[in-house]
């Protein structure tokens, strides 16, 4: 390979870039611009924009208590936190302290106001008392028609009521009963005399005041907990007066009422804000940054021609796609940088003029994050662009048209959006198994950098795995591009008209033996979606059993969903689709040897698998309660063993490997890659099940069952292999604590985390015998018989066929 | 220069299953000479050119292009080839200049030899007054321009022309063929493909005729004259092709 190609082709691509105008506007101009601009739009709302005041009617005002609630047509303002809040609240009272307005207009809407404020404690005060007639019948066994007479009633009151309020304009209404002023007066009274002697306060009851709003009106929300509020507060100091005026301390009724310290100094402040912003822009503009140049220089190229004339120049297609890629990580890095610069900027300006008062003072003075936060987010950049530059190249040499690229950007977008959003809530925290997770990783790592506690050793412990595995995934989408640039039916394309008559009819008419690679994909997909529709009907079913059912129902669940949801598709497509059962499903006496060597190979892995996981729980999430459940169900001796033999071993054996061995690796294996097809169906294994720490053994174990699938060409022996496997670890469950551990034995097992764990010295026979028996079954036919040989020409033909 | 040997070449095709673009076609061509390939559109023509300029790969057979296998050996060569067409297309924002500028120095040609031999080239195809006009603003006569100074930059001594004037007008596509010929004179191998009669008869020493794929008749204007008694070149192609029609009806039909 040759730098100065590719330094050739980045320059030229770079200036091309440079020429176009858009790409500079989106990269360049766009982020400069937008954030003042959003910021000085931010500033000019918030000036015109006044909150309307909401309209509260009290009725009975003359019975509230001494103590002023009022203060005109306003709560005091003592009653708020932040005293401008009384102004949002407009009171209108039958008190007759209010003194008229001088406007008679004001004057008259006021009684209006109060007349349908009126009206409405009527229609309630006749509901009330229809509930209590209707409770009383209820009570009293009165004959059935006569309550369902009362229920109607009350039925009918409540619908005019609603509609009423709605019309009148009231947010809130409050009504205070007569004498509600002297039953307060009374009960601080009692509270005086019992000071006198020890004699315990009989309960005093009296009629409270209702507070009536409409939770489905949002204007009404707000006026109801702002008055909850004030009326909390007003409360607090009525109870404070009396117990003073009683010779009771006043804090009585608060006796914890601890002192709350901030210690967030004002930089921190500030550093908690970037940290929840900083990560989740620099993803995103990261993707958009690399995304509209990675289309133009790819599906554009073809679009105008150029591309054949790139192709047949001496620079080799990774040397081309190098300099285009290089080119895409320069515009996703600098868009980053560019929006995340204009934003701190902006931000640090936005709150310099803002300190004075109002929303945004609470950010502080929002310094900008030291140096070395800076130098961190250069860090994580830099495989973060890498990783959506190779990606969108890929995608944008894979589309035919710009139009086709644009296409592809949503999902791209919106599945970076759902992991950004996750990553930003306050709740997540990087954690061994997130640090390994594409775009996760570097965005987790980045927010707790940029916290305001300050790092912490362990946060650097993480940034090795972050950046090593994020710099894999790059090289991995690098890789992909590079093999999208290399297939001459992906760069020549043309566009085909899609008809679906005609393609469902091609799928029927032009059968081949074993499915295609699309198939198998789509197999899995339907699986997958499957499995996501059938889970809140299992949970359910499950919910509502009992406790003593839930044992045998999880064993029927799971036999249906391995038969119906897994081994039916798979077999509904085979027919559908291919010609040759046998050969799709691999149905073919694998001979004794291989059979054997299947059975016996699960012996020697579960020790190490047992291990293995237990070696590495700390690195993944905790498993969620419901699996817990199943494994321990799994292991109780509460169902019979064979039942949970025929759940756990006999059907996974049999409906996944005719799904995942079955279709799906012989719908991958027709790209000719053995390796490419047995990771893709065993991340398809993996992928069905759901927890992270399963889909991590079943991916490993998917491998093993897929070369053997492949070496043997039989189903067989994954068959044997995966049944033995899953009893093992259903015996493992039930009797492993009972397996001695003393004397001879204490070479070979310990009990340990509630479970049989097993000694370094049986570890190493099994590693041996496993590495043999292995190695037994992967190693390639030494005979074939003719049929073979026909079988695999077939396959080379059709593999130079599709090239 | 060039030696094809039965080479073939298979798409895939959804709604047909699989489609044959090239069936076993074999020919040579020498320096200093223009082989002309004459078909329809999709007779494969393209497919045929493509191969041996290394962007498709052949399902079949083999084509040795300056000694080297385009199969094998790749880039040595597309570093001896000049490939054009009428769809190898000219980027919008970069100059006439610029471009084969670029292309020269992919080709790795030393900077001193190359700004001297874009100077000879621009003075040659009189394209002087359009050294700093962008791709965009460029008529089709002058991208033409642009595509043989790209073509030729590096000098390379097997040349591939894909229909290169189709979509021209008369003035510009007499200047590619002019252009075409003076090549030959240099003793250039050309490989020369197109579906206009006319050009064939004026450029070209051989000719082969290319139907679905296949190659009816090959050799010089006079040998084909004689061997099917039909000095009309329209009219023997004409007769090539219902001639190969009838022959697949009649396979079709036993």
């Amino acid at each position: 390979m040759s730098w100065r190609n590719v330094k050739l082709i980045f320059m030229r691509e770079v200036l091309d870039q440079l020429r176009d105008r858009r790409t500079l506007f989106m990269v360049a101009v766009l982020p400069i611009l937008l954030y003042p601009l959003m910021g000085i739009g931010m500033f000019q709302m918030t000036a015109i924009f006044s909150e309307q005041p909401r309209t509260v009617v009290i009725l009975g005002a003359d019975n509230l208590p001494d103590l002023p609630l009022l203060d005109d047509d306003h709560f005091a303002r003592t009653w708020f936190r932040i005293s401008t809040d009384a102004d949002k609240l407009r009171v209108i009272s039958d008190g007759a302290e209010t003194a008229p307005s001088a406007d008679p207009a004001v004057n008259e809407a006021r009684t209006k106001v109060l007349e349908q404020a009126k009206q409405m404690r009527e229609l309630l005060k006749r509901r009330v008392d229809a509930e209590t007639e209707l409770e009383a019948a209820q009570a009293a066994k009165r004959p059935v028609d006569e309550v369902l007479a009362l229920e109607a009633k009350v039925h009918q009151l409540i619908e005019p009521l609603s509609q009423r309020f709605h019309a009148s304009g009231i947010q809130v209404l409050i009504i205070v009963p007569p004498e509600f002023k002297q039953n307060l007066l009374h009960l601080r009274d009692e509270l005086g005399r019992r000071g006198a002697d020890d004699k315990v306060l009989a309960p005093i009851d009296y009629p409270r005041p209702l507070i009536v709003q409409n939770s489905a009106d949002e204007k009404s929300v707000i006026a109801h907990s702002r008055v909850t509020e004030v009326m909390r507060e007003w409360e607090r100091s009525l109870l404070r007066k009396y117990l003073r005026e009683s010779g009771l301390p006043e804090h009585l009724p608060t006796p914890i009422n601890p002192t709350p310290i901030d210690l967030a100094a004002a930089n921190q402040v500030s550093a908690n804000v970037w940290s929840k912003l900083f990560p989740s822009l620099l993803v995103i503009m990261a993707l958009t940054g690399a995304f509209y140049p990675a289309v133009d220089l790819g599906a554009g190229e073809k679009e105008r021609g150029t591309m054949e004339t790139l192709l047949i120049c001496p620079a080799t297609r990774t040397e081309i796609v190098l300099g285009k890629f290089l080119t895409v990580l320069m515009f996703s890095a600098s868009t980053a940088l560019l929006n995340l610069s204009s934003l701190g900027f902006t931000g640090k300006y936005m709150a310099s003029l803002a300190s004075g008062g109002g929303a945004a003072s609470k950010f502080g003075d929002l310094s900008l994050p030291p140096f070395s936060s800076l130098i961190w987010i250069l860090v994580m950049l830099v495989p973060l662009a890498s990783l959506f530059s190779a990606l969108c190249l890929a995608f944008a040499t894979f589309a035919r048209s710009s139009k086709e690229g644009q296409y592809y950007l949503t999902p791209l977008l919106m599945v970076t959006m759902g992991l950004t959003v996750f990553c930003s809530s306050p709740a997540v925290d990087i954690e061994p198994f997130y640090s390994v997770i594409p775009v996760m990783g570097p965005a987790l790592l980045l927010k707790g950098l940029l916290k305001a506690t300050g790092p912490d050793m362990t946060l650097y412990m993480y940034a090795i795995p972050v950046l090593l595995t994020s710099i894999g995934y790059s090289l991995l989408a690098l890789w992909w591009a590079i093999d999208q640039f290399g297939r001459e039916e992906v760069l020549f394309r043309e566009a085909e008209r899609f008809d679906l008559r005609l393609w469902v009819k091609h799928l029927l008419r032009d059968k081949e033996p074993t499915p295609s690679f699309t198939e198998a994909g789509f197999c899995f997909l339907l699986i997958l979606m499957l499995q996501f529709l059938s889970m809140k009907s299992m949970q359910m079913a499950m919910q509502v059993a009992t406790p003593d059912e839930q044992g045998i129902l999880q064993i029927r669940l799971l036999l249906i969903q391995q038969i119906a949801l897994i081994a039916t598709p798979a077999l509904m497509m085979g027919v559908m689709l291919t010609t040759s059962m046998r050969k799709t499903f691999s149905l073919r006496w694998p001979g004794f040897g291989r059979l054997g060597w299947a059975i016996m190979l699960p012996f020697a892995l579960h020790p190490l698998v047992v291990e293995l996981q237990a070696s590495l729980q700390w690195f993944f999430p905790k498993p969620p309660p419901g699996l817990v459940e199943a494994l321990k169900m799994m292991s109780s001796d509460a169902l019979p063993l064979w039942l949970v033999i025929l759940a756990f071993a006999a059907a996974p054996a049999i409906c996944e490997e005719i799904a995942f061995r079955g279709f799906m690796l012989s719908g991958f294996s027709r790209t000719g890659k053995i390796s490419l097809a047995v990771t893709l169906s065993s991340l398809a294994f993996g992928i069905i099940h759901m927890i992270p720490q399963q889909v991590f053994n079943a991916s490993l174990l998917g491998i093993i069952l897929g070369m053997m699938c492949i070496r043997s060409r039989s189903l067989l022996p994954g068959i044997a292999f995966h049944f033995v496997n899953n009893v093992l670890a259903i015996l493992h469950g039930r009797m492993g604590e009972t397996m001695p551990d003393t004397g001879i034995w204490s070479w070979l097992f310990r009990h340990g985390d509630g479970m049989l764990r097993y000694q370094p010295a049986l570890l190493c026979l099994a590693a041996l015998a496993a590495i043999a028996l292995l190695h037994r079954l992967t190693r390639h036919p030494r005979i074939q018989s003719t049929e073979n040989v026909t079988a695999n020409a077939d396959s080379t033909l059709r593999v130079l066929g599709a090239s | 220069m060039i030696t094809v040997e039965r080479l073939s070449k298979r798409f895939a095709d959804l709604q047909t299953g699989g489609f044959t673009a090239l069936d076993g076609v074999s020919f040579n061509v020498q320096p200093g000479e223009i082989f002309g390939l004459l078909g329809p559109n999709g007779a494969g023509k393209t497919t045929c050119l493509r191969i041996l300029s290394t962007v498709l790969r052949p399902t079949s057979g083999t084509a040795f292009v300056a000694g080297y296998d385009v199969a094998q050996h790749p880039a040595e060569v597309r570093a001896r080839i000049g490939f054009m067409s009428n769809n190898t297309g000219i980027y919008d924002r970069m100059t006439a200049w610029e471009m084969v500028e670029y292309f020269g120095r992919l080709y790795g040609i030393p900077e001193a030899a190359l700004q001297e031999r874009i100077g000879h080239l621009f003075d040659r195809l009189q394209m002087n007054n359009i050294r700093d006009v962008l791709g965009s603003k460029m008529s089709t006569g002058m991208k033409q321009k642009v595509s043989i100074a790209r073509t030729i930059v590096h000098d390379p001594p097997v040349l591939i022309f894909d229909e290169p004037t189709s979509g021209l007008d008369v003035l510009v596509a007499r200047n590619v063929v002019d252009e075409i010929k003076s090549l030959r004179e240099q003793g250039k191998c050309i490989i020369y493909s197109t579906h206009i009669m006319r050009e064939v008869e004026k450029l070209c020493h051989r000719i082969a005729i290319i139907y679905r794929g296949q190659i009816l008749a090959i050799g010089s204007r006079e040998d084909l004259a004689e061997q099917y008694k039909q000095p009309d070149m329209e009219e023997l192609f004409f007769q090539l092709i219902d001639e190969h029609e009838e022959a697949l009806k009649a396979t079709a039909a036993r």
